[in-house]
């Protein structure tokens, strides 16, 4: 048996070499783990997730009600864009802006855009700054039915004694009315290409000098422009600015090249702002906020100072038990789990990996799950060495017998490491990624590295005597 | 061998502590936090911390329901954990500032709004998501153990597995109710992170056992194999196996030769977790707890109820249906 695995000194000498070409590899990877960790301004430092590096992270809904389901991941993608300008109006570093859809399992189906913005705890000006975005939009009006909800709201105006304006009403009620007096037209502020700010001439019943904003469409916009006021000659149509109509003018004539104007009672600085806010792009879908979290960056400061702690004692602590109880395999098990978090943290860089708590406290709980195999090993190990066989044969021994419970165990973890990555918010998928790299890099460390180091080790046998049977032995036993 | 000549009285413990679990769940009952029925929390520093009535008061004309104050004290923030229903803009600028300007230099260190749409849709996902991880492990285990065949085909190693992943489970969700009873700890998204965490590790063990079971049933067989001529002078062989030795005694000498590396897997982590509880962030200490009540009880139940519990299963079975003689 011991024959089949007997080594010529050639043999042993290339798998040495190749042993320390692995150890000087993967201590130039720690090297530049340690560089990039320790110097500022690295190429790939570690990515840390908000709840560690502080700042916001802010769920909207999008309201695609009115959309056809065809169009809703481009007017998702129009809108992301759209806030993402915004955003970088006011220089956060390195926002993320993402289009997410609520699960299959939920019964509701939501198109949600998410916000994170690191650095930024003061949630309220940035929220206030993504709200300034307009949604502009145009409609149709239906005289006849504007007529009997006049009456009903001036009914409703006259029974209240506040004096409340028919069309504000009507324009903040008009999606839930059944026949509303405003007909979606379908053109919107995604068709812009930009807005300025004029003052009018004094003619189309515009006051001299009054600010106005004019508008300008893109093609698509243009065309759809020019055929509703074909078909529509001499109807109203009505702009719309965040829910309110701020003006309906009437259709003189087909409008041809896709420009309008905007007016309504602006003062010069209100025509301003909203022409700038037109810029940066209009919204193309209603937007709420449903979610909120902040995060203050000294808690994260204390998380990450406290994780690094723990990972380093915890690395020891683990190190100690296995060179107790397994000896010299126990040492290699220790060398490979400390270049096992070298791997990781490297990867964690390269990819990035979104480094959270909860991804935090994952690594350190992989520390206790990538020594498993070892484990599994070493026993087997332990019980060929007993029988009589060369330590180099145990070793192989051990490897072959211990891999389909290795496979086995790893496969499950892995597969429900998947399903937290699905299931998670970005926070829990921080944590999930962590864990489902450790695995994969734990079956690195533990049957590669550990082989090679291993095997390269000189070959012993119980019956050899003196300290080898004790160094090759486990726990309390001799 | 210990473990299997007495499973009567493991399986009757392991009964005991489901139903205690089950009576404590029952009970205390979970405490939903804010990732599952929506609202709003607030975290609070000061340098000089205001007494919690003052806080209270503070709070109480503001028309938030009635809301949660809890204490929270760790080395880094000394404040209070306040959870109110979902806040408006407004209604949240208020309330922060009503907060800071009791005690000394307080300031807001973490604020989360949860929409109740958002949180029903993490309470549906995270139930699909334990139910996801079971039916894949009932069918990776039943796939790896293909071929295993007598006496017991490898679904019910599948079911059985799972079957003690439920103890594992309920354990944690015990401890959990009890801490929210006791600390106030409630049940977040993290605490669902830990539950999945312990299904994908609390499976290692069991696999381990099973994995040499498996090695002791092929080990200790002798195979028959008979001819059949099938119509149209088709030949085929069929192979029976029978067992040499008695399927408790094989199980047995599985699980006690698998004892050290069952208990030297489970420390190792437990280590790494024990570790993370005393030097680690308060943010995650909850989580810690939970997942190192089911590791614990994750190793437990794979030596003294995966095993017995299939020792148990062949004999019914083979009560029930006796094994015929292997044909001649």
């Amino acid at each position: 048996m011991t024959d089949l695995y007997t080594e010529t000194k050639q043999e042993t000498f290339i798998r040495r070499f190749w042993a320390l070409v692995t150890l000087v590899v993967l201590i130039g990877v720690g090297w530049f783990v340690y560089q990039n960790a320790t110097t500022e301004n690295a190429h790939f430092p570690f990515k840390l997730g908000l709840d560690l590096a502080g700042g916001s992270h802010l769920v909207y809904e999008a309201d695609v009600s009115k959309v056809a389901p065809n169009e809703i991941a481009d007017l998702m993608d129009v809108l992301r864009d759209v806030i993402e300008r915004r955003i970088n109006v006011f220089g956060v570093s390195e926002p993320i802006v993402q289009v997410e859809e609520s699960s299959f399992v939920s019964e509701v189906k939501q198109h949600r855009l998410v916000v994170e913005l690191p650095g930024v705890t003061d949630v309220a000006a940035a929220v206030a700054e993504i709200g300034k975005t307009p949604l502009l939009e145009f409609k149709l009006i239906d005289d006849e039915a504007l007529l009997k909800q006049e009456t009903t709201a001036n009914r409703l105006a006259s029974t209240s004694t506040n004096e409340v304006s028919s069309a504000s009403i009507v324009a903040t009620t008009s999606g839930k009315l059944a026949n509303s007096p405003f007909i979606d037209t379908g053109l919107t502020g995604r068709y812009l290409t930009s807005a300025a700010l004029e003052f009018a001439g004094g003619n189309g019943g515009q006051l001299a000098n009054e600010p106005i904003v004019s508008i300008v469409f893109n093609t698509e916009g243009a065309e759809l422009f020019e055929r509703i006021t074909r078909e529509h000659t001499s109807e109203r149509l009505a702009i719309f600015l965040d829910g309110e109509m701020i003006s309906a003018p009437n259709i003189n004539e087909p409008i041809i090249g896709g420009k309008a104007v905007i007016s309504g009672g602006f003062t010069p600085e209100e025509a301003r702002s909203l022409a700038q806010n037109l810029n940066f792009g209009a919204l193309p879908v209603p937007i709420t906020l449903v979610s909120t979290q902040t995060i203050d960056a000294t808690l994260g400061a204390s998380v990450i100072e406290k994780s690094v702690l723990a990972g380093a004692v915890g690395l020891l602590v683990i190190s100690l038990f296995m060179i107790g109880w397994y000896r010299v395999p126990g040492i290699i098990a220790s060398i490979a789990l400390t270049l096992y978090v070298i791997i990781n943290c490297a990867i964690f860089m390269l990819i990035p990996v979104t480094l959270t708590a909860a991804g935090l406290a994952g690594f350190v709980l992989s520390l206790g799950m990538a020594v498993d195999a070892n484990v599994l090993v070493f026993e087997r190990l332990k019980e060929e060495f007993r029988s009589g066989k060369g330590s180099r044969a145990a070793a192989h021994e051990g490897f072959k017998r211990a891999w389909s419970a290795i496979r086995d165990g790893n496969v499950t973890s892995l597969l429900s490491a998947i399903v937290l990555f699905w299931f998670g918010t970005s926070l829990i998928k921080g944590f999930a990624l962590v864990l489902g790299i450790g695995i994969i890099i734990s079956m690195v460390s533990a049957l590669m590295l550990t082989r090679v180091f291993l095997l390269s080790l000189p070959d012993v046998k119980k019956s050899d005597g003196g300290i080898w049977p004790f160094l090759f032995g486990t726990g309390l036993k001799k | 061998m210990f473990i299997i000549r007495n499973r009567t009285l493991f399986l009757w413990l392991a009964v005991a502590i489901v139903v205690t679990a089950s009576v404590i769940v029952g009970v205390f009952s979970l405490k939903s936090g804010i990732d599952f029925t929506g609202g709003s929390l607030i975290e609070i520093s000061y340098t000089s911390v205001p007494e919690k009535a003052v806080v209270e008061s503070a709070l109480a004309p503001l028309g938030l329901g009635t809301p949660r104050i809890r204490r929270s004290d760790t080395n880094t923030t000394n404040g209070y954990l306040i959870t109110v229903r979902d806040l408006s803009l407004e209604e949240r600028t208020t309330v922060e500032a009503a907060l800071t300007s009791l005690g000394e230099a307080g300031t807001i260190i973490r604020y989360t709004s949860i929409g109740p749409v958002i949180g029903a849709e993490l309470r549906d996902k995270a139930v699909w998501a334990i139910g996801a991880v079971l039916l894949i492990i009932i069918i990776y285990v039943a796939f790896a153990f293909k071929g295993v065949g007598k006496p017991i085909s490898s679904w019910v190693y599948g079911f059985m597995t799972v079957a003690v992943l439920g103890h594992d489970i309920l354990v944690p969700v015990a401890a959990m109710s009890l801490l929210g009873y006791f600390m106030g700890a409630e049940v977040d998204i993290l605490f669902i992170t830990a539950l999945l965490t312990i299904l994908g590790y609390s499976v290692n063990d069991t696999i381990v056992i099973f994995d040499r079971v498996r090695e002791k049933l092929i080990q200790n067989r002798t195979e028959h194999k008979t001819k059949i001529i099938e119509l149209g002078g088709i030949e085929r062989t069929e192979v029976e196996y029978t067992l040499t030795k008695p399927f408790d005694e094989l199980v047995g000498r599985a699980v006690s030769e698998t004892m050290t590396r069952s208990i030297n897997t489970s420390l190792t982590v437990l280590l790494a977790l024990l570790v993370l509880y005393f030097l680690g962030s308060a943010v995650t200490e909850t989580f810690v707890l939970v997942l190192i009540v089911g590791v614990f009880a994750g190793a437990f139940s794979s030596i003294f109820i995966a095993s017995p519990l299939l020792v148990v299963y062949a004999l019914w079975q083979a009560k029930r249906q006796p094994i015929t003689p292997p044909r001649k």
